[in-house]
């Protein structure tokens, strides 16, 4: 019993890092623009799309995969927020979070437009899994969780380090401060969105690499997204990283002892419990 | 609602000027009201869960549509496939059915795929006179009170059960462990393969998990715990794809048995070769001199065309025999009382429509033998024969290994 | 043909429900539900099940519209003292457990096989041709009678104190409002309307099933109260009605030879998916706004 909850423990740790990274990316939308962006859904599956088209159909490596995928989520969100969304905003935060629904909805029919239903798999090596102390952990896992922790810290160098990412902070704690300091609210939306999308793009890519993609691959987890993010606390980007670890290692438990159909309820109870004890979320609403 | 009517009454005026020219050129001498094309519907999910299948179908239908047409169509008339997408949600699909029933006047609507999508959708075909033929496994679908307007090409569950235990006991496996999303046949196809597997001494577990998760590790876990010699996959191809990954990371080197609509083509594409290298399929099937497989290969553009887009081409190839071989006008109703005569009995046996038409016209009698079996009805609708085609993939190829 | 459009009018009252549903949580208190599915869904199988066992279609249709209000009060306890964005997170959830229970709990919903053979009150008395005409008179009339109640409610200092609480809640407190129970009420009522939908649509198909309540139809009631004017209970019905018509007019787009069928029910949902997004864009107060005067929105 006590390997199967350390098994569950570490399942559940890998898949917390696959959504720790879209979840990340919903989180710096939300921080900067406050809605919540359901087109984040669409962002991955354009990027799981692109890393596909890159890794398969030009035969590149896994690298710069990741790389174009990034490129192109990040420039189908930008897209996306300045032809519509940002014009939605000054209506409200959820007349902003209506549209993004609907350029889901385009966005993932504009990929099942050119790419058609079928499941496609990213031309990676799999490997048997590492076992150890009667636990077992794959390769392609360990790849994935040494790439989430560097994209994590490049996002906090980028927040922290950086006169963009400073800005960005400023504008999620206080967007009338930051006026006032001189910080052009518009640009800081563009590089929020813009890595928001490429955050997305980038989960995209992990997420086919380690299952296989079709149209409907953003919107599958776009639930999981949602609670790590509101479990984490809306808006903060530490938060999303624990919201996400959390829920992952939520729903590999609870297999342990709910019936594994129920998973999919797992994250929608652990909202209602978090919010109704700790109703900003773990780590509150500061961005960092 | 005023747009859509001119642009319908316009087309349908310029199609029927059409034949109708071509009636008179040809000399031929039968009334106007008859000369519009056959008009069939094909009702199939192009986008939701089902929208891996569904395009494929759609494509199938219409190549048989189309050869049949340039081969001088049934009697005379030409045929026209209408297709809507169901977008595998009932709700959905029976606003597309009535569309197709009540609008165009199609006489059949073939393809529905999902057992919710064809449940919603059968009382309007008993209720309209509309041949309605289906995929979908539920053994619920047969029996509603349809009347006979409904057959479909998928065995029931009790069948396909049993076939499953038989196999993995007759493959050496003791432990039999079936892992499945929540489907509608779930509970009575893992009871027969219990009964099958219990009958020679063996002990079967069940596992139903979440079909939407990108990951299915710990249930993998779970799994392996029991130690099971084999493991029997009820899925559909894009979960099971990735259960299969996560098998394989597992380490699990027993025997794996899947559906072919599921361990198909389309995922042997999607995975590395290592991952389904050994899985087992099992899928109703034709006798092996049959062309019609091939046939539908070469339509569908697969070397291996799942049992979804075999099935479909049995089924518009049916009702087009069917069409030919009555001389009452083209109903839902003359299509459910024909189409027995044409799915078997002591006839000459052809796998395609285009031969049939020429047999039928000759006078003799057809036994359609097609691409996903022979195609006999009982009274139910379900298919009576009980042979299936157990493949293997080897080398990264879907290997046949077997008829019985 | 007219049957056909029978039909589809039919369907037309039921999303006018779902709508005026939403406008009552979204535009008149501003609290949006994107579970709306959940709730609908809840109302259906509620009805279903009632009426299996014994109980009269009347009976089904209000054990439906409790069972809403029930399904309102565990989605909003949690969270109504939240932000509003909180909120439309926890019932898009609410719609996929509803989903995840109607599908494993075979022993109450019959699991994927979903229940058919629902009470049809009067088919067998007025034959299908004549129990469509008998359903659409039906469910036209409790459009126009919701309506009007909605409406009532929309013009009375009730609705007036509902306004104020969208427009400015700390205000709305302010003014000695009590905010929550506002919220609170209108959301359960709102959520009964759902029920009630669902209940009508259950014994008018006949069958429900876990498939039948996908996200996708949430996204229509949404255009559907955009198209028509938020806050207004008329835009909404209107705009169920558009939505309904416009979802079947692009059916007739499928004559596009030189693309796949795929491809055109790809096109249809970015039809559908840019409407949306363009009406709110072009005309935010859609087709029939609202009359009454906007209070200043802070941004």
């Amino acid at each position: 019993m006590l390997s199967a909850i350390l098994q569950a423990l570490l399942n559940g740790l890998m898949t917390g890092a696959l959504i720790a990274i879209p979840a990340i990316g919903f989180s710096a939308i939300f921080a900067v623009l406050r809605y919540p962006s359901f087109a984040i859904a669409g962002y991955i599956t354009i990027g799981a799309f692109a890393g596909w088209t890159l890794n398969v159909s030009f035969g590149l490596s896994m690298e710069v995969a990741l790389v174009g995928a990034a490129l192109v989520a990040a420039l189908a969100a930008v897209a996306t927020e300045q032809t519509i969304i940002s014009r939605l905003r000054p209506s409200g935060a959820l007349t902003a979070a209506i549209g993004s629904i609907a350029m889901n909805l385009v966005l993932e029919n504009i990929v099942r437009f050119f790419y058609g239903n079928d499941l496609r798999g990213y031309d990676v090596p799999l490997v048997p899994d590492v076992r150890f102390w009667g636990l077992r952990v794959g390769m392609q896992q360990i790849e994935t969780l040494i790439i989430s922790i560097i994209v994590m810290a490049g996002v906090f160098l980028f927040l922290t380090r950086t006169r963009f990412g400073r800005a960005m902070r400023a504008v999620a704690d206080n967007a009338d401060l930051a006026r006032l300091k001189g910080i052009d609210p518009r640009k800081v939306s563009f590089v929020a969105v813009a890595l928001g999308g490429a955050l997305a793009g980038l989960g995209g890519v992990l997420l086919g690499a380690d299952t296989s993609i079709d149209p409907l691959t953003g919107f599958r987890i776009l639930l999981t997204v949602f609670a790590a993010a509101v479990l984490g606390g809306l808006g903060s980007i530490p938060g999303a990283v624990v919201g996400a670890l959390s829920i992952g290692i939520a729903e590999e438990l609870s297999l342990l002892v709910l019936p594994a159909t129920y998973r999919g309820a797992v994250g929608f109870v652990a909202i209602l419990v978090i919010l109704t004890f700790r109703p900003r979320g773990l780590l509150g609403e500061r961005a960092l | 609602m005023t747009i859509k009517n001119t642009s319908i009454s316009r087309r349908g005026v310029a199609k029927g000027a059409a034949v109708l020219a071509v009636a008179t050129a040809l000399g031929g001498g039968v009334a106007f009201a008859q000369d519009g094309p056959i008009k069939l519907g094909a009702l199939v999910p192009l986008t939701g869960a089902g929208g891996p299948y569904g395009p494929i179908m759609a494509k199938t239908m219409q190549a048989v549509v189309d050869e049949v047409n340039e081969a001088g169509g049934v009697k005379g008339r030409k045929l026209e496939l209408i297709v809507e997408d169901t977008q595998t949600n009932p709700e959905a699909a029976v606003r597309a059915a009535r569309k197709l029933i009540e609008v165009d006047g199609v006489i059949s609507i073939s393809g529905t795929w999902a057992s919710s999508v064809t449940t919603a959708v059968a009382p309007l075909a008993w209720q309209s006179g509309t041949f309605l033929t289906t995929t979908s496994g539920a053994d619920s679908i047969t029996q509603l009170p349809h009347e006979g307007y409904l057959i479909r090409t998928q065995p029931n569950t009790t069948l396909q059960g049993r076939k499953f235990g038989e196999f993995a006991i007759e493959e050496g496996a003791k432990s039999v462990y079936m892992v499945s999303p929540q489907t509608p046949f779930v509970d009575s196809q893992f009871e027969n393969i219990t009964k099958a597997v219990e009958a020679a001494g063996g002990t079967t577990e069940l596992l139903v998990y979440d079909d939407k998760k990108p990951s299915y590790r710990s249930e993998v876990d779970t799994v392996m715990r029991a130690d099971p010699d084999a493991i029997i996959l009820g899925g559909y191809t894009p979960d099971t794809t990735v259960m299969l990954k996560d098998l394989y990371r597992a380490g699990y080197d027993g025997l794996k048995i899947g559906f072919g609509y599921s361990v198909n083509e389309k995922l042997l594409e999607s995975v590395p070769a290592d991952v389904v290298e050994g899985a087992m399929t099992i899928s109703p099937s034709p006798n092996a001199d049959s062309k019609a497989y091939a046939r539908v290969g070469e339509l569908s553009g697969m070397a291996n065309p799942d049992p979804y887009t075999a099935q479909v081409y049995d089924q518009i190839n049916l009702i087009i025999l069917s069409l030919a071989a009555s001389d009452a006008e083209p109903s839902g109703t003359m299509l459910k009382d024909t189409v027995r005569t044409v799915s078997q009995g002591d006839g000459e046996t052809v796998d395609n429509a285009i031969d049939g038409i020429k047999l039928l016209s000759e006078g003799q009698a057809v036994n359609y033998d097609g691409a996903s079996g022979p195609v006999d009805f009982d009274e139910k609708g379900d298919i009576t024969d009980s042979r299936f085609r157990y493949d293997q993939v080897q080398d990264g190829k879907i290997v046949l290994l077997k008829i019985f | 043909m007219a049957n056909y459009l029978t039909f589809i009018a039919t369907i037309g009252g039921i999303y006018a429900l779902l709508a005026l549903s939403l406008n009552l949580a979204w535009g008149t208190v501003g609290l949006v539900n994107l579970g709306l599915v959940g709730f609908f869904a809840v109302g259906a199988y509620a009805s279903a099940i009632v009426t299996a066992i014994g109980v009269p279609v009347v009976g089904g249709i209000v054990v439906a519209m409790l069972a809403g209000v029930v399904a309102g009060v565990i989605v909003t306890f949690a969270t109504l003292r939240l932000r509003d964005d909180y909120l439309a997170i926890v019932t898009l959830g609410f719609a996929e457990v509803v989903r995840i229970v109607a599908l494993n709990e075979r022993w109450l919903t019959n699991g994927a096989d979903g229940i058919s053979g629902i009470v049809t009150p009067l088919r067998q008395t007025l034959g299908g041709r004549g129990f469509d005409l008998f359903y659409l008179g039906l469910v036209t009339l409790i459009v126009v009678i919701v309506w009007f109640a909605l409406r009532r409610l929309d013009l009375s200092p009730y609705g007036r104190a509902l306004k104020s609480v969208r427009e400015d809640q700390e205000l709305a407190a302010f003014a000695g409002k009590d905010v929550m129970r506002l919220k609170f009420e209108a959301f359960a009522l709102s959520a009964a309307i759902a029920g009630l939908a669902g209940a009508l649509y259950a014994h008018f198909q006949s069958y429900v099933s876990p498939d039948h309540f996908q996200p996708l139809i949430t996204i229509y009631v949404f255009l559907a109260v955009t198209a028509g004017g938020v806050g207004r209970p008329i835009g909404a019905v209107f705009g169920a009605y558009a939505v309904v018509a416009f979802m079947e007019a692009t059916r007739f787009l499928a004559d596009l030879p030189f693309l796949e069928p795929v491809q055109v029910a790809a096109m249809r949902e970015i039809l559908i998916g840019l409407s949306l997004a363009l009406i709110l864009l072009l005309k935010p107060t859609g087709l029939l706004p609202e009359k009454t005067p906007k209070a200043t929105v802070q941004p």
